[in-house]
């Protein structure tokens, strides 16, 4: 049986992408492509990254540093995806 | 937000126009919604949730389920739920935690 895994990593928003709506709506499908739990936080604030609503909540600018962190079998890969995913939000 | 493949169909008012809730426009938008894999309803309050209640006593399956949630924040994370492929458990749950979502 696979062993639950946790990962986490810094990830920063590109520059003119703030996290409104349909940024954050990318970015809540992608990690629901994943069993893993996963959070996101800016510092101030954490949210589920599966909610899109919590990550609304954190108000995060572009530029702003994420950290994601998952736990679960495919933490790994949900990370993974994840940091790519931010890394080409756009508005 | 959730892309072309989530159906939202609304069915507020009245055939004459005026305020209310027709059990025919809910059941015509339970049908154009319905691609298959269920439908979640959104209502505000009174008489949408009254009518609602009252289509699914009689028609209900759990295939069409009316979500207790705030109609805006519920109905897009409901919608984004759904455009991830998630089953239909997961939507209305995702509509019905939007209660404790704060805005700020």
């Amino acid at each position: 049986m696979a062993q639950a895994s946790s990962e986490a990593i810094v990830v920063r928003l590109p520059a003119h992408v703030d996290l409104h709506a349909r940024p954050a709506a990318d970015f809540v499908r992608t990690a629901m492509g994943f069993g893993a739990e996963v959070q996101v936080s800016t510092g101030e604030r954490e949210a589920n990254a599966k909610s899109l609503l919590s990550v609304l909540a954190l108000g995060a600018k572009g530029g702003t540093e994420l950290r994601l962190s998952a736990t679960g079998d495919d933490a790994v890969a949900a990370i993974e995806s994840l940091s790519a995913r931010v890394a080409t939000l756009s508005d | 937000m959730a892309g072309p493949d989530v159906r939202i169909q609304p069915a507020g008012g009245l055939p004459g126009g005026g305020l209310g809730t027709d059990e025919d426009r809910v059941r015509a938008a339970i049908k154009a919604a319905d691609q298959g894999a269920g439908v979640v309803i959104l209502g505000d309050l009174g008489s949408a949730i009254l009518t609602v209640r009252h289509v699914l006593e009689r028609h209900g399956n759990g295939h069409v389920r009316l979500a207790d949630a705030p109609i805006v924040e519920g109905a897009i994370a409901a919608a984004v739920t759904a455009s991830a492929d998630m089953p239909l458990d997961d939507v209305v749950r995702s509509a019905e935690d939007a209660r404790g979502a704060g805005k700020l």
